[in-house]
C-alpha cells in the first residue's frame, strides 16, 4: 500500500523511575538541593532508579491495517498507547497520529457518579473529543448500543458494572475517530456484549480504520489484526504476521525448564505441520514430532501432543503418542507422525508438545509449539467442540390436539 | 516496515517556542475541546446543585456572609470613632464580596480539580487546562447569580448606577482572568506537590484581611493604601466598588484629605497594574501548565 501512515512510532523511548517521587513541597526543597550537587541528568542515560519502559520501539500503521500488540505484563503496551494517545510524552523519538484518535481504553473513566446515564453520556462524549451536536444526534444510538434504555435518566452510581461498562464502551465505539486505540477492552460486560463489542471493532476495522490493540485474548488478535509485535521488556523481539507472534509469545511463555529437560528420557526438538495450509474445521492435518530417546536416564518414555483455545486458553484435546499406539524406540532419535481431524469451531489453537511426568503433574520437558489458524471448513457447527450428532423422526401426526389451535404438531426428534 | 520510510513520514518535531506554545493552548486546542469546557462545568455545577438544599440560595450565602461579617467589623470601628456604619460602605462591601467569594471558591476547586480527576488525567486524552478552567467557569455561573442579586439590591442600599458602572463588565473579565491564571497555575502545582492544597487553604482563610473587601485602602493611611494595592486583586476590587457605588470614572485619580495627609485612592496606573497581573498571569500560567502537561500522567 502506498497510503500514509496514519499512526507513527519513530524510535521511541520513555523513562520511568522506579519508587516514590518526591510529591510535595516539604521534600522538594532537600530534593533539589541534592540534584543542584549532582550534575544534572541526561536524556539519554539512566540514573539511580529509572529504568527503560519503552526502549526504541519503531512502528506504522497505515490505513486498512491494524496492529496488534502482544507481551507479558510489564512489557510496555500500556505505556506505547499512552504515548500514542498522548497521556505521555516520549523520552526520545517522536509519535504522532494523524486525525482524531478513537481510544477504547477505560471506557468509563470520565463517568461522575451522580449524574444520570444521559448527562454522563454527553460528558465522556465531550472528554473523548466529540462536539455536543455530535453526541446528540448519535444518543439514541448509542443508548441502544449499550442497551440500557430505560435506566438513562438513573444516576450511574445505581448501574451494575456491567451496564457502566456498556455504557461507556457504547459511547467509545460510536466516536467515528480516523484512528483506532484499543486497551484490553473487549472483554467488557457478559458473553452477548462482548461478541457484540468484538463485532463492531471489526465493523470499524473493515471500514478501514487503523487500529492498534492491546489485548491478552491472542484469538481477538489472531482475527482483527493484519500484522502484529510482539514486547519484552521494552523492547520489540518480534514483529511479522499475528500468527508468527503469537507463536513467539506463547513459546516465551511455555514454562519450559532447561534444566528438567536435561534429565528427561525424552527430548522434543520440532513439531512441524507437514499437510497444506489453510487448517480446516471437520477436516485433517498432518504433523511431525522429532526429538530423541536418553535410554540411560528414568522417566516416561512417552510424548503427548496438546491442544489449547486461545480465545480462552483452555486445553481442547489431548493424547500421548502410547495412546495412539505408538511406542517410542528404547534409544535414540525419532520421528513420529500425527494426524488430527480438527474437529472444532474455527478459530486460534495452539498444539504444544511435552513430556508428562505422572508424578509430579508437569512437563518433565516441552517441545516448540505451532499456532494454527483453524478456518471454517467441511464441519459447520457453533460452540467449542463437535459432538457428532445423530437424529431420528420417530413420530409423526400422532400428537394430541391441543384446543383449538388448528395447527398440526409434530413430534421432536430425539437422538 | 520500511522504517527509513519513517523519518519523512512523521510530522516536523514540535518547536518549542514560546509564542508557538502560547498559540497551541489559546486557540488550536482550547477551541476543539470547548464542548468539552462546557460538559464539564455544566457537571460541576450540576453536581452541586443535585441533591441540594439550598439551591441557588447557596450562590448568594457565601458573599452575603461576607457582607454580614465585614458589617459587624465596620459597625466596631464606626463605635469606636464614634461614627455609624453608613449604607453606601455596606453596597461597597457587597460590591466586593461577590468577587472574592468568586475568587475563593474557584481556586478552592481549581487546586484539586487534576488531582481530584485522577482517572481522567491518566487515562485519556484531552488539554488538562480545561479541569481548572471549568472549575473557575462553574463557580462564574454561581457568581453570576450573585451579581444579579447584588445588581437589583444595590439601589435599595441607596445606589445610583452611572455611566461609570460600565466599568464593571471590564473588571469583571480581570478578575476572572486573574483567577483563571491562579487556578491554572495552582492546579498544577498541586499535582505535582500535594500539599500546595493546604498551602492555599490558609491562604484563602487570611487572605481576606490582605485584600481590600472590610476595608479601603485609603484607611490605611498614604503608604499603607499603596501598599495594599499590591495585592493585585486589591485595584480590580476597588475599581469595582469606586465605579459602581462611587460612580468615580477609572481614568480619573482620586485623592481623599484625611486630616493632615492626601491619600491616593484611586490612579489609572492602577487599573493598569490590575490589569498587567490579569494578562501576564493568565499568559504565564498557561504556559507553565501548558509545559508541563505532558509530565501530569506520570506524577498523578
Amino acid at each position: 500500500m502506498t497510503t500514509e501512515p496514519r499512526i507513527a512510532f519513530h524510535e521511541v523511548w520513555k523513562k520511568f523511575a522506579r519508587g516514590e517521587l518526591h510529591d510535595s513541597l516539604r521534600d522538594l526543597i532537600p530534593a533539589a538541593a541534592r540534584r543542584l550537587a549532582r550534575r544534572a541528568p541526561s536524556r539519554r542515560e539512566l540514573s539511580g532508579e529509572e529504568f527503560w519502559a519503552v526502549r526504541d520501539v519503531s512502528f506504522e500503521v497505515r490505513p486498512g491495517e491494524a496492529l496488534g500488540i502482544l507481551g507479558p505484563n510489564g512489557a510496555g503496551k500500556s505505556t506505547i498507547l499512552k504515548l500514542l494517545t498522548r497521556i505521555l510524552v516520549p523520552t526520545r523519538g517522536a509519535c504522532a497520529i494523524t486525525g482524531r484518535a478513537g481510544a477504547l481504553i477505560e471506557v468509563a473513566a470520565g463517568f461522575h457518579p451522580d449524574l444520570t446515564g444521559r448527562e454522563n453520556v454527553f460528558l465522556q462524549g465531550a472528554i473523548l473529543g466529540m462536539k455536543r451536536t455530535e453526541i446528540a444526534r448519535r444518543f439514541d444510538e448509542i443508548v441502544a448500543f449499550a442497551e440500557i434504555e430505560s435506566f438513562i435518566d438513573t444516576p450511574v452510581k445505581r448501574y451494575s458494572n456491567g451496564m457502566n461498562a456498556r455504557l461507556g464502551f457504547a459511547i467509545a465505539a460510536h466516536i467515528n475517530p480516523d484512528v483506532l486505540v484499543i486497551d484490553e477492552v473487549l472483554s467488557v460486560g457478559d458473553m452477548r456484549f462482548q461478541q457484540k463489542a468484538f463485532d463492531r471493532i471489526q465493523e470499524m476495522c473493515r471500514s478501514g480504520i487503523p487500529v492498534v490493540l492491546v489485548s491478552h485474548q491472542l484469538d481477538r488478535i489472531a482475527s482483527l489484526c493484519t500484522h502484529a509485535l510482539l514486547l519484552d521488556r521494552g523492547q520489540v523481539v518480534r514483529r511479522g504476521s499475528p500468527t508468527e507472534c503469537i507463536e513467539a509469545y506463547l513459546e516465551r511463555e511455555r514454562p519450559g525448564d532447561p534444566a528438567a529437560s536435561a534429565v528427561s528420557p525424552v527430548v522434543l526438538d520440532a513439531l512441524v505441520l507437514t499437510s497444506a495450509l489453510p487448517v480446516r474445521a471437520g477436516e485433517r492435518s498432518q504433523f511431525r514430532i522429532s526429538g530423541s530417546v536418553h535410554g540411560d536416564r528414568p522417566g516416561p518414555r512417552d510424548c503427548s501432543l496438546r491442544v489449547r483455545a486461545l480465545s480462552t486458553g483452555r486445553l481442547v484435546f489431548t493424547a500421548t503418542a502410547s495412546a495412539c499406539g505408538a511406542t517410542l524406540p528404547a534409544q535414540g532419535p525419532f520421528e513420529l507422525d500425527v494426524d488430527l481431524q480438527f474437529n472444532v469451531a474455527p478459530g486460534v489453537y495452539s498444539l504444544e508438545i511435552g513430556v508428562w511426568d505422572h508424578v509430579t503433574h508437569r512437563d518433565l520437558a516441552s517441545g516448540p509449539g505451532v499456532t494454527l489458524q483453524v478456518q471454517p471448513g467441511a464441519l459447520a457447527f457453533s460452540g467449542t467442540a463437535h459432538l457428532l450428532p445423530r437424529a431420528q423422526l420417530v413420530a409423526i401426526g400422532t400428537a394430541p390436539r391441543s384446543n383449538g389451535a388448528g395447527g398440526t404438531r409434530s413430534g421432536s426428534g430425539r437422538t | 516496515m520500511t522504517d527509513l520510510a519513517l523519518t519523512t513520514d512523521l510530522p516536523p518535531a514540535p518547536r518549542r517556542s514560546v509564542f508557538g506554545d502560547l498559540r497551541v493552548i489559546a486557540v488550536d486546542e482550547l477551541w476543539r475541546y470547548r464542548d468539552l469546557l462546557y460538559e464539564l462545568m455544566l457537571r460541576d455545577i450540576r453536581i452541586r446543585y443535585k441533591q441540594a438544599v439550598m439551591g441557588f440560595a447557596w450562590a448568594i450565602l457565601m458573599p452575603a456572609l461576607i457582607v454580614a461579617a465585614g458589617t459587624l467589623v465596620r459597625y466596631a470601628m464606626a463605635y469606636m470613632g464614634g461614627g455609624h456604619v453608613k449604607t453606601a460602605e455596606i453596597a461597597g462591601m457587597a460590591v466586593k464580596a461577590l468577587p472574592w467569594a468568586f475568587f475563593v471558591g474557584a481556586i478552592g476547586f481549581a487546586t484539586s480539580s487534576l488531582t481530584g480527576n485522577l482517572a481522567l488525567v491518566s487515562k485519556i486524552y484531552f488539554p488538562r487546562e480545561v479541569l481548572p478552567l471549568s472549575a473557575v467557569l462553574a463557580q462564574g455561573f454561581d457568581s453570576t447569580i450573585g451579581a444579579i442579586t447584588v445588581a437589583l439590591a444595590l439601589p435599595l442600599l441607596g445606589v445610583h448606577y452611572g455611566l461609570a458602572a460600565l466599568w464593571a463588565p471590564v473588571l469583571a473579565l480581570l478578575i476572572v482572568c486573574v483567577t483563571a491564571g491562579a487556578a491554572l497555575f495552582l492546579g498544577c502545582a498541586n499535582l505535582f506537590f500535594r500539599d500546595v492544597k493546604y498551602i492555599v487553604q490558609v491562604m484563602l482563610t487570611v487572605g481576606i484581611f490582605f485584600t481590600p473587601v472590610f476595608f479601603e485602602p485609603r484607611m490605611f493611611g498614604p503608604l499603607g493604601a499603596r501598599l495594599m494595592m499590591l495585592n493585585p486583586l486589591a485595584p480590580l476590587l476597588e475599581g469595582l466598588r469606586l465605579s459602581v457605588v462611587d460612580g468615580h470614572n477609572l481614568l480619573v485619580p482620586l485623592i481623599v484629605h484625611a486630616g493632615a495627609h492626601d491619600i491616593l485612592a484611586w490612579s489609572p496606573w492602577y487599573l493598569a497594574y490590575g490589569a498587567g497581573w490579569a494578562v501576564v498571569g493568565l499568559l504565564g500560567s498557561a504556559l507553565i501548565f501548558h509545559r508541563s502537561e505532558g509530565l501530569f500522567a506520570e506524577y498523578v
